[in-house]
């Protein structure tokens, strides 16, 4: 047989390989993108804690001036779910990052909770936000839209997403404490302190659910 | 990786090793560039201009035919009505003052191959050539033909470097592009010896090849591919010409395009079935190994990369739709992010894509080197924006028809 038969597959498997290295070298520098931004908000976490710590009492103003940590939160919650999207759910790099995004959230729940009982007049709206994507939350992703929809309107509102079934004891805790159950179908939220609340809801009975959003300021004026 | 994307993935490998295989075609032989010298002799020469409803080009097709740097005396320009039913015969008759054309019309049979065999039945050239009478040919062209059949006896059939005449509108300017890619392609099938058609502008046989295979057939409206099939498969020789230029209108409107491609599609698949004993014989060396089964999985492959890009593309738009109205969350986000690299998308199919349209692109430019063919942008624009968008519908209407054995007529 004419030996450019195997030339020509030797170079279109060359040109399939190299195409497959460079998806990959992106896909790793995304990999290092994400941690390297969840080591900046574990250190600002620490930071604030420790402040927190140093002053016991709080410049509240300062705090309510500077929602670095909610834009930094927001900005790895997008990343990691375009990681997600690019090397697969089950990918355990992406798992590892998620296990991390979602300690660093716990801590950023707990550090906002402590700092609102000391400042009075701060007063942060957030959600805990518990999805699946194993195949049993048929609404999660139109919810997902609701959330990123109020989340990019309302900068200060703060939604903590977590994957209910992240084998992540911290995780488990929250949702014990919270009294997230499953079986009564996901997702499920919880505004503020409030009792838990299940499936799917449109912009309009989330906006009816939290009336506290019209204490934030917006990004640009509110459509609705 | 979901099992759709797979089939996209086999396809741009296709796709990518066809273009590798025949730029090392290109490398291992140039195209020889066109010289001055005339050929020793000059055989007669007979061109058939078949024609139905012709009129409004006829007249400029044969003054490019008595315009040929031929020895006049050499040349027979045999003009056949095909029964048309416009002044197709009252135009030709203008040019009976020339007495190397002949008009002749006869009873339309529902397909140019009865036209074809009736010239061929009253000429005598030792070589006989046909054209369109929508094409127009340069001046040295069939000087370049003949050439060619002077200096290897081997070669039973020629075919030219096709171009499109006078392009405008965007449909005219992609078909400018792919014709240009054409140019490329077909003279690299000359290398593999595997040319898979003998195209109705000034292609051109010897006349001893009639006597041995016998004349046109109908052959599902595509009796010059089915020509080139048949010679493949007699193991006769076709060679590309590339210094004969010939120019064609093309369609211009999607209605025609999509009826003419319809035509060629529907012959091609025909003909496979007809010559299927030839798939991934040796026997028939890079035609029955290569450019046949390449065709054939071009022409599933396509159909199934249109058919799961439409299909995502329409799940993508009616799952937007429903979530809008289920959430009702406005369609315009607030902008919450700033663009970075890292939402730019940098997957495997993305850098595959690239590779096979610059391979696509350095064919095209090879194409136009060998053809002269000058492209703008807006060449290129219309053809990496349209065809994509446009040959789905004559492959999915020619498998359709193969399908159902539609008859559709010559329809252009």
């Amino acid at each position: 047989m004419n030996p450019k038969y195997f030339y020509a597959l030797i170079i279109t498997a060359a040109i399939f390989a190299t195409a497959f290295y460079v998806a990959s070298r992106f896909n790793q520098s995304r990999i290092a993108d994400i941690r390297a931004t969840e080591e900046a908000i574990s250190i600002d976490i620490l930071s604030l804690e420790t402040q927190f710590e140093l002053l016991g009492n709080l410049d509240c103003q300062a705090i309510t001036d500077n929602p670095v940590l909610s834009d930094e939160l927001n900005s790895l919650a997008s990343r990691l779910s375009v990681a997600e999207q690019n090397l697969g759910a089950n990918n355990a790099e992406v798992i590892s990052l998620k296990k991390q995004y979602s300690l660093l959230e716990i801590k950023d729940y707990i550090l906002m909770r402590e700092i609102s009982q000391k400042c009075i007049k701060l007063k942060p709206v957030y959600i805990l936000y518990f999805y699946s994507n194993s195949g049993d939350c048929a609404d999660c992703n139109k919810m997902g839209d609701v959330l990123t929809y109020l989340r990019a309107t309302y900068p200060g509102l703060r939604v903590y997403s977590f994957d209910y079934h992240l084998d992540l004891s911290a995780l488990r805790t929250l949702v014990t404490l919270r009294k997230i159950d499953a079986n009564k179908g996901l997702p499920a939220f919880v505004v503020n302190n409030k009792a838990p609340v299940y499936g799917f809801k449109t912009l309009q009975e989330m906006r009816k659910l939290i009336p506290e959003l019209k204490t934030l300021a917006t990004s640009t004026p509110a459509t609705q | 990786m979901d099992i759709g994307a797979i089939g996209v993935y086999l396809s741009l490998f296709l796709a990518l090793y066809f273009e590798v295989f025949l730029l090392i075609s290109f490398f291992e032989k140039k195209p020889g560039i066109k010289t001055a010298a005339r050929p020793a002799r000059y055989p007669e020469v007979a061109v058939l201009v078949p024609c139905w409803n012709k009129a409004p080009t006829l007249g400029p097709t044969i003054e490019s035919l008595l315009a040929l740097d031929y020895p006049k005396e050499k040349l027979s320009i045999v003009i056949i009505d095909d029964g048309s039913t416009d002044n197709t015969y009252e135009e030709a008759l203008h040019f009976t003052h020339h007495p190397q054309v002949t008009v002749f019309q006869k009873q339309n049979e529902g397909s140019k191959y009865s036209a074809l065999n009736f010239g061929l039945a009253r000429t005598q050239g030792e070589l006989v050539g046909c054209l369109d009478a929508d094409s127009f040919v340069a001046p040295d062209a069939l000087l370049e033909i003949v050439k060619h059949f002077e200096t290897d006896a081997e070669t039973m059939a020629v075919a030219p470097a096709m171009k499109v005449n006078r392009p405008r509108n965007v449909l005219e300017l992609m078909q400018a592009v792919e014709y240009t890619f054409g140019i490329f392609y077909k003279k690299m099938f000359d290398n593999l010896g595997a040319i898979s058609v003998l195209p109705g502008p000034f292609s051109f046989y010897r006349r001893s090849l009639f006597d041995r295979i016998g004349g046109f057939r109908k052959a599902y409206h595509t009796e010059d591919m089915e020509m080139a099939f048949r010679m493949q498969s007699h193991g006769l020789k076709i060679a590309n010409v590339h210094t004969a230029l010939v120019y064609t209108n093309v369609p211009s409107s999607l209605g025609a395009l999509v009826r003419q491609r319809t035509r060629w599609s529907r012959g091609f698949l025909e003909n496979s079935r007809d010559y299927k004993h030839m798939y991934f014989n040796p026997k028939y060396g890079n035609f029955g190994l290569l450019v046949l089964p390449f065709g054939l999985s071009a022409f599933i492959l396509a159909l199934y990369v249109a058919g799961f890009t439409l299909y995502n593309a329409a799940s993508l738009v009616l799952n937007k739709i429903f979530d809008l109205y289920a959430t009702g969350v406005p369609l315009h986000m607030p902008a919450s992010y700033q663009i970075e690299w890292f939402y730019i998308n940098t997957d495997m199919m993305l850098f595959v894509t690239t590779a096979v349209m610059l391979f696509t692109l350095v064919a095209i430019a090879i194409g136009s080197r060998i053809a002269g063919t000058r492209l703008g942008l807006k060449h290129f624009a219309s053809y990496f924006m349209l065809f994509g968008l446009v040959a789905p519908l004559w492959l999915a209407r020619a498998t359709w028809d193969t399908l159902l054995s539609r008859e559709r007529g010559w329809l252009v």
